[in-house]
């Protein structure tokens, strides 16, 4: 088995890498593939605890480099889903402790396996990140619809263009408000493509929920009430490569919401003709 | 002395009655080469000496690259002040006829040295002695077995094998012991102290155990459940840290761990010993990191993500809901301890 490895990536911090890595292997591993997701950011770990495993973590990934420990012996199970597998960052190490060549070896190794390798990348475009996407040959850039943001992601996608082994990257833009995008708040999703002249391969939208399921340690994809869920269920399938059409962020809520954007595309529908 | 232990020198000032002589005459004796890293010891007369002149003569000492091993004295007030200062007593020529120093007391002269060694470096010595310590209980259980229902006699007249001279400090140290055992679990079972374990408690006890020397006689320590792992526990050295213990940070000690604070999730202790948190521990600790299965974790609030104990792992339940906020008011104090090869967390109500 061939598998693919992927890594998320973002240069800013705090835009949602982990979440996004966190959602979609499990996403991915909900619809029966045999995932891996490996923390790269050595020091100030989180995978773990978004996918709830942090008490489970014996071995990390420095100890895999420095032969303490087999790689098998590493990789965490996840507890609901037999096909997600964590391979975790050391927390009392830092980003030096693992060279590209190491993490490429690695995930070489995890390859034969698994059919998707998730590679969590740290902020930054130092040695981390270097290092996440060495073993890597496909990309996501995730962003969020502001400017410091989608600066960062362009730096990002220069520095992956000229990266060896980076076969192609895809946008991912989280956190989108579509509220804000309506009364011209915030960049629109069109906007941010058009800056950053790539293809996208998912819209999340802001939900709240995304905090309680950090918190709880359980991916929001296992919440199927979750738009944001969905929108991560849907970026999954797209990198499956299936066809899944964008969702519409709009989508009003409770029942009254429902009946005025009936009517509404009534009128719409009533003005077209 | 010489003939036992030839890094040994005795100086012998009985005959004088007065400190600032004493200093005097020492200091001319010292400047012989002869005395030069030595292990000094001292006959001192009736002279009564005060904290400050014992801490010259030992400077004094000390400055020849020599130590100050022990202090013969028929004065009380200068014993008391040189037990306060952690020296070595030995008024044994005042009751008995017989000069004696105190390397009397131990069985040899290498032994002694043994001992010393040991202070720098308990676990080595502790290794080296293993299979001794195994025959040497067994001597004992048997011993105990013969000796049964006169158990509640003195520890002497348990030892029928040692030497007179060995007794002060064989007698003196399961006193030390018998405190740790009452606090760790407070067992009645009676206790006959082995040779084994004597040689060991010397090295931490032997000068606490002077003072109380009286007294121990009469007190029985249990015997059950105390094995060499105890015993490596209590002659561990312990860090003693007083700082919160933040995620990353990594704390690593040969010996016992106490905090003085919390331990947040994301931080590492690793102790050969115990580890006791005054505070919330989070993170993952590690006792008994060298293979000690007596080796306890405790905490005034347990929340650890991990515990490790000797070669036993376990991690916290997925049930448990961690208030992330709540940065507790009330206290549960807990111990966890190996019981059957598992890792089992107490509730200290006591």
């Amino acid at each position: 088995m061939a598998g693919r490895v992927i890594v998320i990536t973002s240069g800013k911090g705090g835009v949602g890498k982990t979440t996004t890595s966190a959602n979609i292997g499990t996403a991915l591993a909900k619809n029966g593939h045999s995932v891996v997701l490996v923390d790269t950011d050595i020091g100030l770990r989180n995978l773990d605890l978004l996918l709830g495993l942090e008490n489970r973590i014996v071995y990390t990934l420095v100890d895999v480099v420095e032969e303490r420990c087999k790689l098998k012996q590493a990789l965490v199970k996840d507890k609901k889903n037999p096909n997600l597998c964590l391979l975790a960052a050391a927390q009392t190490r830092d980003k030096s402790s693992v060279s590209a060549e190491q993490l490429k070896k690695i995930t070489e190794k995890l390859k034969k396996d698994y059919e998707f390798i998730l590679v969590d990348c740290p902020a930054g475009i130092e040695q981390g990140f270097q290092t996440a996407i060495s073993g890597a040959s496909e990309a996501i850039v995730v962003t969020t619809p502001e400017m410091s943001a989608v600066r960062d992601a362009d730096r990002i996608i220069g520095l992956l263009e000229a990266a060896e082994g980076i076969e192609s990257y895809k946008l991912l833009i989280n956190r989108v408000r579509p509220n804000m995008i309506k009364s011209n708040d915030m960049m629109s999703v069109e906007d941010v493509e058009n800056i950053l002249s790539c293809e996208k391969i998912g819209v999340i939208p802001e939900d709240t929920g995304i905090i309680t399921s950090t918190n709880r340690g359980e991916p929001i994809v296992n919440n199927e009430k979750s738009l944001a869920g969905r929108a991560y269920i849907n970026v999954a399938r797209r990198i499956n490569g299936e066809d899944v059409p964008f969702l519409d962020l709009d989508e009003p809520k409770g029942f009254m919401g429902k009946i005025k954007k009936f009517f509404s595309g009534m009128n719409k529908q009533g003005k077209e003709q | 002395m010489e003939q036992f232990e030839e890094n040994l020198y005795t100086v012998d000032l009985s005959g004088i009655n007065s400190a600032p002589e004493i200093i005097f005459e020492l200091s001319s004796i010292l400047d012989n080469e002869e005395a030069r890293n030595k292990r000094i010891c001292l006959k001192l007369g009736n002279v009564d000496l005060n904290q400050a002149q014992l801490l010259s003569i030992k400077s004094l000492v000390n400055c020849i690259e020599s130590t100050l091993s022990s202090i013969d004295t028929k004065s009380v007030e200068t014993e008391k002040v040189a037990l306060s200062l952690g020296i070595i007593v030995s008024n044994v020529s005042a009751e008995n006829s017989v000069e004696v120093t105190p390397e009397m007391t131990y069985k040899t002269a290498e032994e002694f040295k043994e001992a010393l060694d040991c202070k720098k470096n308990p676990e080595e010595n502790i290794e080296e002695q293993e299979p001794a310590i195994k025959e040497q209980i067994e001597q004992e259980q048997e011993q105990e077995q013969e000796s049964e229902p006169e158990q509640n006699e003195t520890i002497e007249t348990e030892q029928p094998v040692e030497e007179q001279a060995n007794e002060e400090i064989l007698t003196a140290e399961p006193d030390k012991s018998s405190e740790q055992k009452e606090v760790f679990d407070e067992l009645d079972v009676i206790f006959s102290s082995s040779p084994a374990q004597n040689t060991f408690m010397e090295m931490e006890a032997s000068q606490s155990a002077y003072e109380e020397r009286e007294a121990l006689t009469d007190i029985v320590v249990p015997e059950q459940e105390y094995t060499k792992e105890d015993i490596e526990l209590e002659s561990f050295p312990t860090k003693y840290i007083k700082q919160t213990i933040r995620s990353g940070q990594v704390i690593n000690y040969e010996g016992n761990v106490v905090i003085i604070g919390d331990c947040h999730p994301g931080c590492e202790i690793t102790a050969f010993g115990d580890i006791t948190v005054w505070g919330v521990l989070g993170g993952i600790a590690h006792a008994g990191a060298g293979g000690n299965q007596k080796a306890r974790v405790r905490a005034l609030k347990m929340n650890a993500i991990q515990l490790r104990i000797a070669n036993c792992y376990s991690r916290r339940p997925d049930s448990l809901e961690t208030i992330f906020t709540e940065k507790t008011n009330s206290f549960t104090p807990e111990e966890a301890r190996i019981v059957n090869n598992e890792i089992v967390v107490f509730k200290i109500n006591d």
